[in-house]
């Protein structure tokens, strides 16, 4: 059957990027020679070149934090996550985009890329050494990192981003008004929705994330329910998370905010700092939560986590937080997952922790503090890589004297954004100029790089005008 | 393969569609090792294959009532059941594409998606989410997602909306001069990197994760007890928990909901609450034997899942009295004889705490629902039960009078000997012999007089041989002197009318003697071990035999 095959294919394309892998990690140990070092090369090449037999090139690129064999790309293999996270770390590094196998390959060529490879790790132009040492060889070459997954042209990804993020916000407030009328609730379109959201974070995860970062105040609720549920699914497969958990768990997220529509608007959206009243009533929001949700629909396993999620989403790593519990047993994998999304989320939106938003790197920065605390350290990891460390939204002063908003982040060059510029280096506004940070002169020297960070609620800068 | 001709690609093309209605059925209504499944998806299959030979995809366009290639209908129906457009439309899907070198456990897997029951409201999948979920590699699909929205023109909206909320004026050339004038640079920050802990740990985290939850939520529920403040908080909280307990025993979990019960008692008799919230916290336990829950039970025990007899037992023990009309109702509902047997043990243990309610079970017109109330009450041993009990001893069905018998006999109390006695001249042989064994068991001085009188009965003498020496035996049971000497008379009592039935009184009363013991008696029934009638000799000599073997 053609479908095995597939399976198989896959398969077999996922062990090569293993054991590139592995043969990498060894070769950084032990001298060329060694036997630990030549036994993993011979399981490669066997495996290469069996598949070569059948293919005849086998293209390995990576693209954003994927690699991709012959344009199909890699699923996630938990049990290789470590070997591709090295592997995804080293390939940047050297700015190396793809290997191309292109015929029966020999120990020896294996021993010269690898050669190569170690020593472009000191390099300060590492691809171009390696692309030197292998251009004799006729069975493999190499090509270098393509700079975006999403060229700077490319608006339908980012029109289908926008379509999606305000579907999930114009259902969340449909469903979310439902529930407060009484009215049933259709669990059918909330998977529909969370579905796509899922595809696109598998396809275009920076830019449903970048999206995160419009805020709107009046319709406070609803968009931090998705943006909860963005930055959760996001974080979660990047665990290894399957498609169809990302699904339950974007659901979940959706609602974990759900027992808040019990407290009155007037509290919610007051301008000052709560009193200790109107924080009582704000503590019940998680019970109130579970209440609802159970009252919903008949007990399944997705409102099962639905109401756990709604009453631990504050409570603390460290089982501080709110509401006060007499057993304290472990919280929730979800939970843990959901309280970090909704506290990067809450904090960049100031409206419970602070009346005053934070910007995004200062969030981060301040959530890092927390890990091991407040926040598990495990996956604050996770976020912290997920999120990158100039999030979409960031007002950075840029070495040029131009000051701009980070506009999509860099997975490959976290330090090298895209930034569309607000103030050029005469100090004049300008609207509309995205650059790119990875862009380098003739002399190899980058065009433009972060100074420094700034706060853009500090001077009250609409994100909305300038990133939707 | 036939030749392509202009057309043919929309004649194959219309000829797959209409054998999606006939695969659909199909697939609903057979095992997959059926051959009538088998034959109809390759059937298919191959269609499949052979429009492939020719083109590189199947495009189909949706509408409501009608199914396109390359502009042309190829199916078409009004109706609102099997109209295979409109299951496709009504989810939102608007195009179907099947690609060039479809597998063929896509396509099986795409028919089982499709036959699903039509009437799939219930269900909280759509068809778009199966096809998502299994991700096929051949056939995609374009929906429409405005449906999803109350309002379609949200997003244009929202962007105006939010852009419009911009501040009249924003402060970036402060921000300007600020980044200027101060000396802050940035940090190098880099990708955190992860460790082999990091993945085991996470290894650990999914595995867990994957757990059942209800546990979880069961401690959020208790949780909530302390945190809930008002009567209507109580009034849901108390649902939640009843939810919880149906849900558990539904998936056979009754470690689990005995774990609800245990804590709600605990909790009910141990936590200084209001009366108010113990009862609200009651209605879970009386809801837990409701029929709802009962019948889950039922389900449970008879699909044959492991049900482990300590949760089950446990679980009984929490339950209030009102669980045993439930039980008794599923009693007789139950396929299997274990799955009775773990009812009837519950009854056992349910049944003390109100006998009256259990005795009404009796009056079930399943014979085997009342024989099984009937052991039930023999088992709780309360002589509250027998005046319920002595209805049934004219059961119309034997098995049931002979238990009922059985039980008189074990509880003992008024009215039982007279019905007894009665019985003793039932016309079941059965019956009556039941009854002497109960009487046996009773062994009271008026009990053994029943017998004696039925034995000196003029008719008793035409009874069988068999039956005869029943009673005899029964009598041996009290072996006091009355009965020694009553035996000892019989079997010297001679007679020339009616020989053989006086040989045949002779005989069972040697037959009791051997019973009774007592090498006292041995000279005398040696005095008979060489009678010549063969009947009353072989018992005379059986007694013999039995007492010396006893010596």
């Amino acid at each position: 059957m053609i479908n095995k095959d597939d399976i198989e294919l896959n398969k077999t394309a996922k062990e090569i990027v293993n054991q590139l892998s592995v043969v990498l990690r060894t070769s950084q140990i032990h001298d060329p020679n060694n036997v630990a070092v030549t036994s993993v090369i011979d399981k490669m090449i066997v495996m290469i070149n069996s598949l070569i037999a059948v293919e005849r090139v086998i293209a390995l690129e990576l693209k954003g934090d994927f690699f991709y064999v012959n344009d199909a790309r890699i699923r996630f293999a938990l049990e290789y996550l470590l070997n591709f996270d090295f592997l995804v770390r080293e390939f940047k590094k050297r700015e190396l985009g793809s290997v191309i196998f292109k015929d029966k390959l020999r120990p020896d060529d294996i021993k010269t890329f690898i050669a190569a490879f170690i020593a472009s790790g000191f390099s300060s132009s590492p691809f171009d050494l390696i692309s030197e040492k292998v251009f004799d060889l006729n069975s493999l070459s190499v090509e270098r990192l393509k700079k975006n997954i999403v060229e700077s042209g490319s608006v339908e990804p980012r029109k289908m981003v926008k379509k999606t993020y305000f579907n999930a916000v114009s259902y969340t407030k449909g469903v979310i008004n439902k529930i407060k009328s009484g009215e049933k609730v259709n669990i059918k379109k909330a998977k529909r929705v969370i579905e796509t959201m899922v595809d696109q974070i598998l396809e275009q995860e920076q830019l449903l994330i970048g999206m995160t970062a419009i805020k709107d105040y009046d319709e406070y609720t609803y968009h931090h329910s998705v943006n909860v549920s963005i930055l959760s699914i996001a974080l979660a497969q990047r665990l290894g998370l399957n498609k169809k958990l990302l699904t339950e768990l974007g659901i979940v997220a959706i609602f974990h905010d759900i027992g808040k529509m019990e407290i009155p608007n007037e509290i919610l959206n007051k301008p000052s700092n709560f009193s200790d009243d109107e924080w009582k009533l704000i503590r019940k929001h998680p019970m109130w939560g579970v209440r609802a949700l159970l009252k919903l629909r008949k007990l399944d396993e997705l409102t099962i986590k639905s109401a756990i999620v709604s009453f631990e989403h504050h409570l603390n790593y460290d089982h501080t937080g709110y509401p006060r519990v007499k057993k304290k047993s472990g919280i929730d994998f979800l939970s843990r997952i959901i309280s970090l999304a909704d506290q990067y989320d809450a904090m960049t939106s100031s409206r419970v922790y602070s009346r005053i938003p934070m910007s995004p790197d200062k969030a981060l920065s301040l959530m890092v503090e927390r890990s091991g605390t407040q926040l598990d350290p495990l996956l604050m990891k996770f976020f912290v890589n997920m999120v990158g460390i100039f999030p979409v939204g960031t007002l950075v002063m840029l070495n040029t004297r131009e000051l701009g908003l980070v506009y999509e982040s860099n997975q490959l060059f976290g330090a090298r954004p895209r930034v569309m510029l607000i103030i050029d280096k005469e100090g004049k506004r300008t609207q509309g100029n995205v650059v790119d940070l990875t862009e380098k002169n003739d002399q190899g020297e980058y065009l433009r790089t972060i100074l420094k960070t700034m706060d853009p609620n500090k001077y009250r800068i609409n994100l909305a005008e300038y990133l939707l | 393969m036939t030749d392509y001709s202009v057309g043919d690609d929309i004649k194959k093309a219309r000829d797959i569609v209409q054998s999606l209605t006939k695969s659909k059925k199909i697939v609903r209504m057979y095992p997959e090792n059926n051959p009538i499944y088998i034959n109809t998806l390759e059937e298919h299959y191959n269609k499949f294959k052979d429009f492939f030979y020719y083109k590189d995809d199947l495009k189909l366009l949706i509408r409501q009532n009608e199914i396109l290639y390359e502009s042309e209908v190829v199916y078409t129906s009004s109706e609102k059941e099997d109209n295979i457009a409109l299951f496709f439309f009504k989810d939102g899907i608007r195009e179907l594409c099947f690609k060039k070198g479809l597998p063929f456990d896509e396509l099986e897997s795409f028919l089982r998606i499709i036959s699903i029951d039509d009437n799939r409201n219930e269900l909280d999948d759509d068809i778009v989410t199966l096809f998502w979920e299994k991700d096929f590699q051949k056939i995609q699909h374009v929906v429409d997602e405005l449906f999803l929205t109350d309002d379609e023109d949200y997003e244009s909206k929202a962007v105006t909306e939010v852009k419009d909320k911009s501040e009249k004026e924003d402060n970036i050339f402060q921000a300007y001069e600020d980044a200027l004038s101060e000396r802050e640079e940035v940090k190098d920050a880099s990708i955190v990197p992860l460790s082999d802990k990091d993945l085991q740990q996470l290894l650990q985290e999914l595995d867990e994760d994957g757990l059942d939850k209800t546990p979880k939520l069961v401690d959020i529920l208790f949780e909530m007890i302390f945190l809930s403040e008002t009567a209507g908080d109580y009034d849901d909280l108390a649902g939640s928990f009843m939810a919880a307990v149906e849900f558990a025993v539904s998936r056979g979990d009754i470690q689990l909901a005995s774990k609800i019960l245990f804590r709600l008692k605990q909790t009910i008799d141990g936590e200084a609450l209001a009366d108010d919230v113990k009862k609200q916290l009651r209605r879970v336990i009386i809801f837990s034997g409701s029929d709802q829950v009962i019948g889950l039970i039922g389900e449970v025990l008879d699909s044959g899942q492991e049900t482990q007899e300590k949760n089950f037992e446990e679980f009984t023990r929490y339950l209030d009295k009102n669980a045993i009309v439930p039980f008794m109702k599923i009693l007789g509902e139950l396929k299997t004889i274990h799955a009775r047997k773990f009812v009837i043990d519950a009854l056992i243990q349910l049944g003390n705490k109100d006998i009256l309610l259990l005795a009404r079970g009796l009056n079930d017109s399943r014979w085997y629902v009342v024989r099984n109330i009937i052991y039930i009450l023999r088992k709780i041993g309360d002589k509250k039960a027998v005046d319920y009990l002595l209805k049934t001893v004219t059961h119309g069905d034997i098995r049931v009078r002979k238990e009922v018998i059985m039980t008189l006999g074990e509880l003992g109390g008024t009215g039982v000997l007279q019905a007894l006695r009665d019985c003793l001249d039932d016309v079941e042989i059965q019956v009556r012999t039941a009854s002497l064994k109960a009487l046996g068991n009773i062994g009271s001085e008026a009990a053994k007089r029943i017998i004696l009188n039925k034995i000196n009965d003029k008719p008793f003498k035409d009874r069988d041989f068999e039956e005869k020496k029943e009673f005899y035996e029964a009598l041996a049971r009290w072996n006091d002197s009355e009965v020694r000497d009553f035996l000892i008379e019989t079997l010297r009592q001679s007679s020339f009318f009616g020989r053989s039935k006086n040989y045949e009184k002779r005989a069972c009363a040697a037959h009791a003697l051997g019973i009774c013991g007592g090498k006292d008696v041995l000279p005398i029934l040696n005095k008979y071990k060489n009678d010549g009638n063969k009947e009353f000799r072989e018992s005379v000599r059986g007694a013999i035999k039995r007492i010396e073997h006893d010596k």
